[in-house]
C-alpha cells in the first residue's frame, strides 16, 4: 500500500495517513492481520514528521483498526469496532449529513444523490472482490 | 518533572539585535515545544541567522532573552551547548583533517557519541573518510556536519538555511536523515529548529512555524491550521466575474469571466457567498507552506 500525501487537500496531514490506511482496510488493498509500515521508515519515504506517523497509528489504534503487538509492529484488525452500533451509526451519520449538505450545494439531486451512492458502494465492493481473488 | 511541566526547547522573549544602526530582530517572540519541530521562514536577511546566533550566545542580544531547555545561554553556555548541536548554513572545517580526523575531533567535545549512526550516514552519503576537507564539495561538507550534529543524539537541533545551496539528491538525504536517524530514538524528546527560505522540502516535517521579515514576527502558526486556513478559491462566471470585496481576502485577482482570490479564513463563507452568484465552475485548494509564505509577505 503507497500512502500520498496531498499538502492542497488542507486536511491535516495525520488524518490523511488515517483515512487511506482506513481506504485500503475497507477496500481489501489490506487484509487482517497484514503489517503495517513502521513508521520510521514511513516517515522518511513520505518525507514527513515521525510524530505525524506516530499520531495517525494512535489515532487508528483508538478506532480500534489496528493493534500494537509489543515489539512486532503494527497490523491491521478483523473488521470489528470496538464501538458500540449506536455511536458507529452516529458517526456515519455526521459524515453522511456533510455530503448530503454539499450535494445540495453542488445542485445534485435527491435520487441522482442515492444513485451516486450505491455506484461508489459498488466500485468499492469491486475492488475488495477484485483484492480477495488476487489474494486467494 | 513531566515533559509537560519541563521549560520549552526554546523561549524567545522580547529579542531585539542591532548592527550598528541597521536593525536586525526587533521584539520576537517565540516558543518552541519539546519534541517539534519547529520552522523559522524569512527571505534574505529577514534576521533569521541573526536569532539563530542569539540561541548559540555567539551574539549579545541588545533586548530580551533566550533560554534554551529554561536556561539562558549567555549564563550557561557549556550546558546549553551540551546539549544541543548546530549544522550552519556555511560549514567550515580544518582543511588539512581528513573526514575521519574532523569526526574524531568533534566526537572528543561530546560525552556521548553514537558510533553506529555514524558508520550508517558515512555509507549512506558515500563519504570517503580518508579524504581531507579541503577537497569536500559543499554538499559533502553539510553532510559531515549533519553527521556531527546527529551522532551525539542531543535533544535539540539547530538548522540555520542547511539546504541552500545544495543539489535536489543532497538535500532529499538531508531532510530523511533528520527524519530517520536524528529522530531514531526517543523522538518525543528530538527537538529541531530549522531557518530556511526553502520552505516546500521541509513541509512534512514542520508542525509549526514563524514567518519573519525585516526582522519581525509576523506570522506564527500551526502547519496544518495554516493550510486549513489559507485557501486558495478559483471561480469562472458565465458573465463577467463580480467587482465584490471579500471579508478576509488576501488577494483578489480578476481576468474577465474569472475570479480567483486567496482567503485567509472564512473560506467557507466566501464559497458560500459566491456559490449563490451562480458560478460555472467553483474550487478551493489549501495553499502550500510556501505559498502561504508568499502570499504573507507579498
Amino acid at each position: 500500500m503507497l500512502l500520498q500525501i496531498n499538502y492542497k487537500s488542507g486536511k491535516p496531514v495525520y488524518l490523511q495517513v488515517v483515512d487511506q490506511i482506513k481506504a485500503a482496510a475497507a477496500s481489501g488493498a489490506m487484509q487482517a492481520g497484514e503489517p503495517l509500515p513502521s513508521i520510521r521508515p514511513l516517515a522518511e519515504d513520505l518525507r514527513v514528521n515521525r510524530n505525524t506517523i506516530a499520531k495517525a497509528y494512535t489515532e487508528l489504534e483508538s478506532q480500534g483498526v489496528i493493534e500494537t503487538i509489543p515489539g512486532k509492529g503494527c497490523f491491521l484488525r478483523p473488521n470489528n469496532s470496538p464501538l458500540k452500533k449506536e455511536v458507529r451509526r452516529k458517526l456515519l451519520i455526521d459524515e453522511i449529513d456533510q455530503v448530503v449538505v454539499q450535494a445540495h450545494h453542488l445542485q445534485v439531486a435527491p435520487d441522482e444523490f442515492l444513485n451516486l451512492v450505491r455506484e461508489r458502494l459498488e466500485v468499492i465492493e469491486k475492488k475488495k472482490r477484485a483484492n480477495e481473488q488476487e489474494n486467494v | 518533572m513531566s515533559v509537560s511541566e519541563s521549560p520549552a526547547a526554546i523561549e524567545i522573549n522580547g529579542l531585539t539585535y542591532n548592527y550598528g544602526r541597521a536593525e536586525a530582530v526587533h521584539d520576537l517572540h517565540i516558543t518552541v515545544r519539546r519534541g517539534c519541530c519547529y520552522g523559522l521562514f524569512g527571505r534574505n536577511g529577514a534576521g533569521k541567522t541573526t536569532t539563530m546566533k542569539c540561541l548559540l550566545n555567539l551574539l549579545r542580544p541588545l533586548n530580551g532573552s533566550v533560554r534554551i531547555f529554561g536556561l539562558e545561554s549567555a549564563r550557561n553556555e557549556v550546558e546549553v551547548k551540551r546539549r544541543l548541536a548546530y549544522v550552519p548554513d556555511y560549514v567550515a572545517f580544518y582543511p588539512w583533517m581528513t573526514v575521519r580526523e574532523t569526526l574524531d575531533y568533534l566526537a572528543s567535545f561530546r560525552a556521548h557519541w553514537n558510533s553506529e549512526i555514524e558508520k550508517d550516514l558515512l555509507e549512506r552519503f558515500r563519504l570517503d573518510p580518508s579524504q581531507r576537507t579541503s577537497a569536500l564539495s559543499k554538499g559533502q561538507r553539510t553532510q559531515v556536519a549533519l553527521i556531527a550534529a546527529v551522532c551525539p543524539e542531543p535533544e535539540l537541533l539547530l538548522l540555520d538555511e542547511p539546504t541552500s545551496g545544495l543539489d535536489p539528491i543532497v538535500r532529499r538525504e538531508f531532510i530523511e536523515t533528520v527524519i530517520g536517524a536524528y529522530q531514531e530514538s526517543d523522538p518525543g524528546k528530538r527537538t529541531i529548529f530549522v531557518s530556511t527560505h526553502l520552505i516546500s522540502e521541509f513541509e512534512g516535517l514542520i508542525d509549526e512555524f514563524t514567518i519573519m521579515d525585516r526582522g519581525k514576527a509576523v506570522l506564527t502558526l500551526g502547519a496544518d491550521q495554516a493550510r486549513e486556513r489559507y485557501q486558495k478559491i478559483c471561480a469562472r462566471f458565465p458573465q463577467q466575474a463580480p467587482e465584490i470585496e471579500f471579508k478576509g481576502a488576501l488577494q483578489t485577482r480578476r481576468n474577465g469571466r474569472e475570479l480567483e482570490l486567496i482567503a485567509n479564513g472564512g473560506s467557507a463563507e466566501i464559497l458560500e457567498q459566491l456559490r449563490k452568484m451562480a458560478p460555472e465552475s467553483l474550487t478551493s485548494e489549501a495553499l502550500t507552506l510556501e505559498e502561504v509564505f508568499v502570499a504573507t509577505l507579498k
